[in-house]
């Protein structure tokens, strides 16, 4: 069968896009951390942030380090893709606010200086 | 209308999107546009359902979308989108500006011995990626060092010599990188081998002139077969364009 050669273009439009637009249905995460599982007792709560400086595996694994030792937290899952992460956490223990200043905890570094390294841009309720 | 300016409107249309994205302008970051990135994901994903270093859900989907491309058009990809092998094309068309003459390709026997060269890079690049969890070849990547304006993650002295040896290279072989070096040409060689539209020569009516041949940049033999399979052929119909039968040469479904 001949084909006619304006179907190459169209077909290379139309794959082009729709493989752009078939990101939406995978959501693998950069990284995926429990810190604690969430008790019959505990409430829980969704956040989603867009988090300038979250934009590796690297990057992203440090972010998730400085919860540590935060009270509260259950899961972060990061996308460093879209430069976001989605906390799940307990709001009777901690808060929107509190989340948010952890991450931009401004950090000693070897040399003595002081940098913040993570900035909230937004934080969504989910 | 000849194909190649239609052609280089949509080569352009994608190069300009990627350099969109390259200057912040997208919600991500331009390497996610790469479906190589894809690929060097696929370690990631199977073993700990994570992506890889920068990647993300687009790598995949992108890629997903190519390799379904080239089961249908072969690598169409490579001759319509990709904005490294857009600017390789350039040089060589501008080399042929600028000397008036038809680009001497490399021999024959030579050409064949080196082309396989693209699995190793394959190899290596995914061996040293999934090894380290990290895009170590990004210092090693041309598409990467040019969009990024030489960004995180090149080497210095040894990204500027690959990016010497890529513009030299194109100026003497046209797509000199795609032919030898490509990782993702080689991930996408089996799918294009079996692509379903392909270009077919009607042997009754070709007078055996070898313009189509001639014109081809990837040195491919449309004039010795009724219907090419080669994986190479990126259906960008420079041959079809040059044959001067009418109707000679068609693109044709055939499995
Ligand atoms: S072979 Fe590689 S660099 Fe060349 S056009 Fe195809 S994907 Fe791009
Ligand atoms: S055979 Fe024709 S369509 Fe295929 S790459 Fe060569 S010139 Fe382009
Ligand atoms: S350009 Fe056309 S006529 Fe000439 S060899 Fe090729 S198919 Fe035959």
């Amino acid at each position: 069968m001949t084909i006619p050669r304006w179907v190459i273009p169209v077909l290379v439009v139309v794959f082009m896009f729709g493989g752009y637009g078939l990101r939406l249905a995978f959501t693998q995460p950069t990284t995926n951390v429990v810190f604690a599982e969430q008790t019959a007792s505990g409430e829980m709560a969704k956040i989603e942030a867009t988090v300038q400086g979250v934009k590796c595996k690297g990057t992203a694994g440090f972010f998730t380090k400085m919860y540590n030792e935060t009270p509260g937290i259950y899961t972060i899952k990061t996308y460093a893709s879209e430069h976001k992460a989605v906390f799940t956490y307990d709001p009777s223990v901690t808060s929107p606010d509190d989340i948010k200043a952890v991450m931009e905890k401004k950090l000693t570094f070897g040399d003595g200086s002081k940098r913040q390294i993570f900035t909230c841009l937004e934080m969504v309720e989910k | 209308m000849k194909t190649r300016v239609l052609r280089w409107t949509v080569l352009s249309g994608f190069a300009a999107f990627v350099l969109w994205y390259a200057f912040g302008y997208g919600d991500r970051s331009f390497e996610n546009l790469c479906p190589f990135g894809g690929v060097a994901s696929l370690y990631g994903l199977a073993t700990g359902g994570e992506f890889t270093c920068s990647l993300g859900p687009a790598n995949l989907s992108l890629l997903i979308g190519i390799v379904v491309l080239a089961l249908i058009a072969k690598r169409a990809f490579c001759g319509w989108v990709c904005p490294l092998g857009f600017i390789g094309e350039l040089i060589y068309r501008l080399r042929e500006k600028v000397t008036r003459k038809r680009v001497k390709t490399i021999p024959p026997r030579l050409n064949a011995w080196l082309k396989p060269l693209r699995y190793i890079v394959l190899v290596l690049v995914l061996y040293f990626t999934w090894q380290t969890g990290d895009l170590i070849f990004r210092g090693y990547d041309p598409f990467y060092a040019i969009f990024s304006g030489m960004g995180h993650g090149t080497l210095g002295w040894i990204t500027w010599s690959i990016l010497a040896i890529f513009l030299i290279g194109s100026w003497f072989v046209p797509m000199f990188f795609c032919r030898y070096f490509c990782p993702l040409a080689a991930t996408l060689d089996p799918f294009s081998r079996l692509g379903l539209i392909k270009v077919s020569r009607n042997a009754e009516t070709c007078i055996d002139c070898n313009k189509c041949h001639k014109v081809c940049p990837h040195d491919l033999h449309p004039e010795k077969v009724d219907v090419l399979r080669h994986h190479d052929c990126t259906n960008c119909m420079e041959c079809i364009d040059a044959c001067p039968i009418a109707k000679c040469m068609t693109l044709k479904a055939k499995v």
